[in-house]
């Protein structure tokens, strides 16, 4: 299945794919922060606390003054997904994960770490059919 | 032949006016958002305190000495010309209408040009580039509230209040030349001046402050905007946007000029 065709289908998604990667003039609080900030109206303050929060989740506080090249791309990955929570869309959308992390071998610690931060939205992942030996035995269903 | 000339003509001046229409529209789609309320967000106004600081705080050092050096040469210049052609009684309105009227706002908004204007537009081209616009407009975030507002309105304090203060310097070294050339006091100097300045004056300084502001600023925002998808399309648009930039600050100038004389 083409992505477009999914897509269409869903009426609101947050994207993470490398058509959409962080704002480089801010750092990775900034970036999360964003989007509570401008929807929600949110003090600077009062969304960067937040953003921090998730972060901790899953052991990424540290990152949180760095800019885009201070962190690695799974790191940046992290960011991504945070920030694509903090929107209002219930569906989040990942292309091609491997094409974003690089050197990424195991698919599983990405899920687990998706698994801690989000509570309440859908995850949709789009891989290429030639990744799919990556997601077998993986906690995640595979839909072709 | 002479039918493709005139073809090539025609097509020219339809994109020319195209582009112009585009940049026109563009122009009145920011007026409105500055006087929209629900622009002014937590995050526009956090980008708008720092832009602010960027562009008119970080300048001053730089700028105080700069008035002071070009602003002393240029004013010495000025009284000793008019000493020479026996003008003296007119000090007062020469001074004011260089300073305050001419030279304050041209020279502020030449030196935001060079050092805002061109570090807007390349950073407005890399975000188009690194399709970080793009992020923006996928999370729904206005880029006219959130990149561009901020930096206009941070453009057109910078001009007006680094104007005013290029003014004053202006014209507190313009006492140390009258006092070299005509041997005036301070007090004599102060009163003449103020008997010289109008309303008038200071209006045009914050029209033309306002006007340098917006074209310093917007130029740039919009140039960096139609950047091509590759690297080597920005340092093109940094070029393009600057030559837009000189022009449209001339044309505010001959304008202003022009309303005066009338």
């Amino acid at each position: 299945m083409e992505i477009g065709q999914y897509t269409d289908t869903l009426e609101d998604y947050s994207l993470i794919s490398k058509d959409t990667p962080l704002i480089s003039n801010l750092n990775m609080l900034e970036n999360i922060a964003l989007i509570k900030e401008v929807h929600e109206l949110l003090s600077i303050e009062k969304a960067e606390n937040i953003a921090k929060e998730s972060l901790e989740k899953i052991g990424l506080s540290h990152i949180g003054l760095n800019r885009l090249n201070q962190c690695s791309s799974l790191e940046v990955f992290y960011v991504m997904f945070i920030r694509a929570l903090m929107s209002r869309d219930m569906n989040v959308i990942i292309t091609t994960p491997f094409f974003l992390i690089s050197n990424l071998r195991d698919i599983q610690p990405i899920l687990d770490n998706i698994e801690i931060l989000n509570t309440h939205k859908n995850i949709f992942i789009f891989d290429n059919i030639t990744n799919k030996s990556h997601y077998e035995g993986s906690s995640c269903p595979i839909v072709k | 032949m002479i039918v493709k000339f005139i073809e090539s003509i025609g097509d020219k001046t339809l994109g020319t006016l195209s582009s112009f229409y585009e940049a026109l529209k563009f122009t009145f789609i920011c007026l409105a958002h500055m006087v929209t309320p629900s622009s002014y967000n937590p995050a526009m106004r956090m980008v708008l305190t720092k832009q602010i600081y960027f562009t008119a705080v970080t300048i001053i050092p730089l700028f105080v000495m700069m008035a002071f050096i070009f602003g002393s040469v240029i004013i010495g210049v000025v009284i000793a010309l008019a000493t020479q052609y026996n003008l003296q009684d007119k000090i007062g309105s020469i001074i004011i209408t260089f300073v305050i009227d001419e030279f304050s706002p041209f020279f502020t908004a030449l030196l935001i040009s060079l050092r805002s204007g061109t570090a807007i537009n390349t950073e407005i081209a890399v975000m188009n580039v690194n399709k970080e616009l793009n992020t923006l407009r996928q999370y729904k975030i206005d880029l006219i509230d959130y990149l561009f507002l901020p930096r206009i309105i941070s453009g057109i304090i910078s001009i007006t209040s680094l104007s005013i203060i290029f003014a004053l310097i202006m014209l507190s070294s313009g006492y140390v030349f009258t006092l070299l050339y005509m041997n005036m006091d301070l007090h004599t100097y102060k009163t003449i001046l103020i008997n010289a300045i109008e309303v008038k004056d200071l209006i045009i300084l914050l029209l033309k402050s306002l006007a340098f502001g917006f074209a310093t600023m917007l130029i740039p925002i919009y140039s960096g905007l139609k950047a091509g998808a590759a690297y080597t399309a920005i340092p093109i648009s940094v070029l393009n946007g600057m030559v837009k930039l000189f022009i449209a600050i001339f044309l505010i100038e001959v304008l202003s000029l022009l309303i005066q004389s009338l």
